[in-house]
């Protein structure tokens, strides 16, 4: 639809339209928007009170307060801002494979689904790829749903490539990120765990609210492909290691990467990030409708 | 008593015929290469190895490290067994040869004094015989009818032989001295024997030859028996037959005997018949009626039961389709009025060898067949220089017949003076044919035998047949006819051990016991070792019965067992003799790789569909 992937048919935009994000806190956003802000405003959401001055607006005395202290009040209100949302998408070499498990094209998929829901929020949202090739300039934000396909073409011109360290690549990212906001990381997490903990931590430490999105292949996960004597080679490093798969092998490979995923969320958990796995022989949609809430989306 | 060096061949050196051959070891590297290149994994990229490491894997380089996968060492195994497959290694085996005769002749079937069987005796002794030789030790187990021969190969021990011995009846073909003489001479003159072991009813004259030990069972047996039982017809037009029986009486003393001829269980007709000892007799029976077999008993019975039954069969008194094969057809009109005979003519052009089928005999006149013909024939003036039969023939000018066999059937009652044939040809010398009648200048009448059927050929015109208006030549005519269908003979002939040639169409012959054999027309049948009725089986279950009897009455006598005589040439030394024999154990090894490579292949399948349903 419109050049958006197959997945984006009108029933799915419509559900996304019924989402919006949801974070921990409140951020001081950019322009006028739905989520409560740090700043004071206009919203109906009350926030402190302040002694009256000359020039304040006089139907924010409160007049109750008035009447038991005999002085006069202003209430001041909440402002009501556009949430900066950060979309960060693996692009390195580890999503485009194994073949056939579609692990890079579902994240794009996501994030676009993430980036829409934002936009349709009225929120400011800017993806970033980490890694990869075929990649435009980066843009910065971008505002109003109609973005939606500049951003889709411009993901779809990627290919994963090369290898990423996350915390090195998370850090050069943060370093231009001016103010705080709702972050999501789309990545296949099979990395170093000291490399997944510092990245993610260093978002937590700068007052993010960070979902961790994990896309694991649903034939990588089975081990699918590999049998007898193989030599796998690592697609980032280029490491070969041989090992004699059998079904021995494949049931303690599979047990490890689930073991991976537990370990990634214990740490989520821990350091107060959402997280989420998407195993992608499951449908992108169930998954998605099913995830709102790991998500951190809510109705 | 155990045989001599029982205990001294114990030693079993082994050797290499090519030890030049073990230097193919060399490719043990090459297999290694080979393994390693086939067994490289396959290269496949994953997202991370990190989980890979967890689980086992090892870093590798290009080749790797060969696993240890325990088909890499059926292969070398394999390899290393070819190398010395190769090489041709051989054990050397020391082992004895032995020759054991067994006589299974139908002598060996009477009951001696004791009660005891002549053959099961044989057999116990020869069984001792084998036990006490060594396990290694080869025997070849040879019997006497109907000729002698070795049963099998060479037995590789004692106990093989043993259970072939085991296996072994006594036939009721006789021996044939002469032959199992000369076998024996052989067998005691070959070097490479350490002994040679007969049993048999025949004795042995002394001094025996120092490598044969023999037991004879030549005890004499008091015994009587019938010989040959002919049928004939007197006459073509006779409606009975004419039955013989000869009976031999072998015991010590005069006796009275009684043969029953009977047919279908029904007594037909019996005689009386007083024999001295030693004696030979007949018992006539001049008006059996027509049966289709018959059956002779000698009462009473003795200790060779064998000899007291006698068969025949009555294919004498068929009906007789004569194939008559003419430019001139008309020739044959006369014979049609021959009582008993059926006449189809044909002219050459018309003729088919499958015509011969549904005749006993044929008649080519001025004609002879391209093929040689499967009844028997009477070729009148045959053109000469045929392909098949090869006449040479001259133009008689004179064709009075001037000498002939007196004691021929063909001949008999033949008044030659008065036959005067009017034109004809001399026969010259044939190479399988024999003159019975001759002219001046060379025979008229020749007659020989081919493929167990009887040709005759006349230089001189037979036909037309004129009965009474030309009586020699008519006479001279049936006298033809009667030898060529058999009529006037033994219509019974056929004797246990005597091989014949399977007749015509007969596809299948199922012997008296019922035990059936696949035989092709025109070869020999050897396997004439029962007596009874044989049942010749053609194309469509066409059955003809032939009466096989043991019609000889020397072999009945077992009062007088000829003696043999072995003449051995024990030049070549008389120690008992060991054979080191260069056992190859190529084969072995052959075997076993073979099965060594199917059981990797088994593997490699199993694991291949394996991998095929896990890809899948």
């Amino acid at each position: 639809m419109l050049g958006l992937p197959a997945e984006f048919n009108s029933d799915f935009l419509a559900r996304l339209e019924q989402l919006r994000i949801k974070t921990r806190r409140e951020y001081a956003g950019s322009g006028k928007g739905g989520h409560l802000s740090p700043r004071r405003g206009t919203s109906l959401e009350f926030n402190d009170f302040r002694h009256y001055t000359l020039g304040d607006d006089v139907r924010f005395i409160d007049w109750g307060l008035y009447g038991r202290t005999d002085k006069l009040y202003i209430k001041l209100f909440k402002e009501e801002e556009g949430l900066l949302s950060y979309i960060f998408l693996d692009a390195s070499a580890s999503m485009g494979l194994p073949d056939g498990d579609r692990k890079f094209e579902l994240s794009v998929v996501l994030a676009l689904a993430l980036a829409y829901v934002a936009l349709t929020s009225g929120d400011r949202v800017m993806v970033r790829v980490l890694g990869g090739e075929g990649k435009t300039a980066d843009i910065g934000f971008v505002y109003g749903r109609h973005r939606i396909i500049d951003l889709a073409r411009r993901l779809a011109a990627i290919r994963p490539s090369g290898s990423i360290d996350l915390a090195h690549a998370l850090a050069g990212e943060l370093v231009t990120i001016r103010r705080a906001g709702k972050v999501f990381v789309i990545s296949d997490y099979l990395m170093a765990p000291d490399s997944i903990s510092r990245g993610l931590g260093l978002f937590t430490a700068a007052n993010m609210d960070v979902t961790a999105v994990q896309i694991v292949g649903g034939r990588e996960l089975e081990g699918a492909g590999l049998s007898g004597d193989v030599e796998v080679v690592d697609s980032e490093s280029g490491e070969v290691v041989r090992i004699a798969m059998g079904p021995r092998e494949r049931e303690r490979h599979r047990e490890s990467l689930k073991r991976m995923s537990l370990d990634l969320r214990a740490f989520c958990l821990r350091n107060g990030l959402h997280y989420t796995l998407y195993d992608t022989a499951t449908s992108f949609h169930e998954f998605f409708l099913r995830a709102v809430a790991e998500l951190g989306l809510v109705h | 008593m155990p045989w001599p060096n029982s205990a001294s061949f114990t030693e079993s050196p082994m050797g290499l015929l090519f030890p030049g051959a073990l230097a193919f070891f060399a490719l043990t590297p090459l297999l290694v290469l080979a393994y390693l290149a086939r067994e490289r994994p396959r290269r496949v990229s994953v997202s991370s190895i990190m989980i890979f490491r967890s689980i086992g894997g090892r870093a590798g380089g290009r080749f790797g490290r060969p696993k240890l996968d325990w088909l890499f060492f059926v292969e070398l195994l394999i390899l290393s067994l070819a190398v010395l497959a190769m090489a041709g290694p051989f054990i050397i085996e020391s082992s004895r040869q032995f020759a054991v005769v067994v006589d299974n002749s139908v002598a060996m079937q009477a009951r001696m004094a004791d009660g005891t069987v002549r053959f099961a005796v044989a057999l116990d002794r020869i069984n001792i015989e084998l036990k006490e030789m060594n396990d290694g030790d080869h025997v070849t187990v040879y019997v006497t009818t109907p000729a002698p021969h070795p049963i099998a190969a060479t037995f590789q021990s004692p106990g093989a032989a043993r259970s072939a011995v085991d296996r072994l009846t006594a036939t009721d073909a006789p021996a044939d001295p002469a032959a199992l003489a000369a076998l024996l001479a052989q067998l005691a003159s070959d070097t490479r024997l350490n002994n040679v072991i007969y049993a048999g009813a025949y004795p042995v004259t002394p001094p025996l030859p120092s490598r044969l030990r023999v037991y004879a069972f030549d005890a004499p047996v008091p015994n009587a028996a019938l010989g040959s039982f002919t049928l004939r017809r007197d006459s073509f037009t006779a409606t009975t037959l004419h039955g013989r029986v000869a009976v031999g009486n072998y015991g010590a003393s005069p006796q009275t005997f009684t043969v029953m001829v009977s047919a279908n269980g029904r007594t037909l007709a019996q005689q009386r018949l007083e024999l001295q000892p030693d004696e030979v007799g007949a018992a006539d029976f001049p008006n059996l009626p027509l049966e289709d077999t018959y059956r002779a008993d000698l009462k009473p019975t003795d200790d060779l039961p064998v000899d007291n039954v006698a068969w025949a069969t009555n294919a004498a008194v068929r009906s007789i389709a004569v194939l008559f094969v003419s430019p001139s057809p008309a020739d044959a009109n006369g014979l049609q009025s021959i009582p008993g005979i059926k006449v189809t003519a044909r002219t050459p052009d018309a003729y088919t060898p499958d015509d011969l089928a549904r005749a006993d005999v044929a008649i080519f006149e001025y004609a002879v067949p391209k093929v040689m013909p499967t009844v028997n024939t009477l070729l009148v003036m045959p053109p000469p220089e045929d392909p098949i039969f090869d006449f040479v023939t001259s133009p008689a000018s004179k064709t009075d017949v001037t000498s002939w066999r007196t004691t021929d059937p063909i001949t008999d009652a033949v008044n030659f003076r008065l036959l005067n044939p009017r034109v004809g040809e001399f026969f010259g010398v044939h190479p399988w044919m024999q003159a019975v009648a001759s002219g001046t200048d060379g025979a008229l009448i020749i007659r020989g035998e081919r493929q167990n059927h009887r040709f005759i050929a006349t230089g001189f015109n037979l036909f037309p047949y004129l009965g009474r208006e030309n009586l020699p030549m008519s006479i001279l005519t049936l006298n033809m006819l009667s030898y060529l269908v058999g009529l006037g003979s033994n219509s019974a002939g056929y004797r246990t051990g005597q091989p014949w040639i399977v007749p015509a169409g007969t596809e299948t012959i199922a012997m008296p016991s019922g035990r059936r054999v696949g035989v092709q027309s025109g070869t020999v049948f050897a396997d004439v070792t029962e007596t009874g009725l044989y049942q010749l089986i053609g194309d469509g279950g066409v059955t003809t019965l032939r009466a096989v009897n043991l019609d000889d009455l020397t072999a009945s006598d077992l009062k007088n067992s000829p003696a043999l005589k072995i003449e051995a040439d024990e030049s070549g030394g008389v120690a008992p003799t060991v054979t080191m024999e260069h056992k190859s154990l190529s084969g072995d090894i052959l075997r076993v790789i073979v099965a060594l490579a199917l059981l990797e292949a088994l593997v490699v399948y199993s694991r291949r569909r394996r991998v095929a349903v896990v890809r899948a």
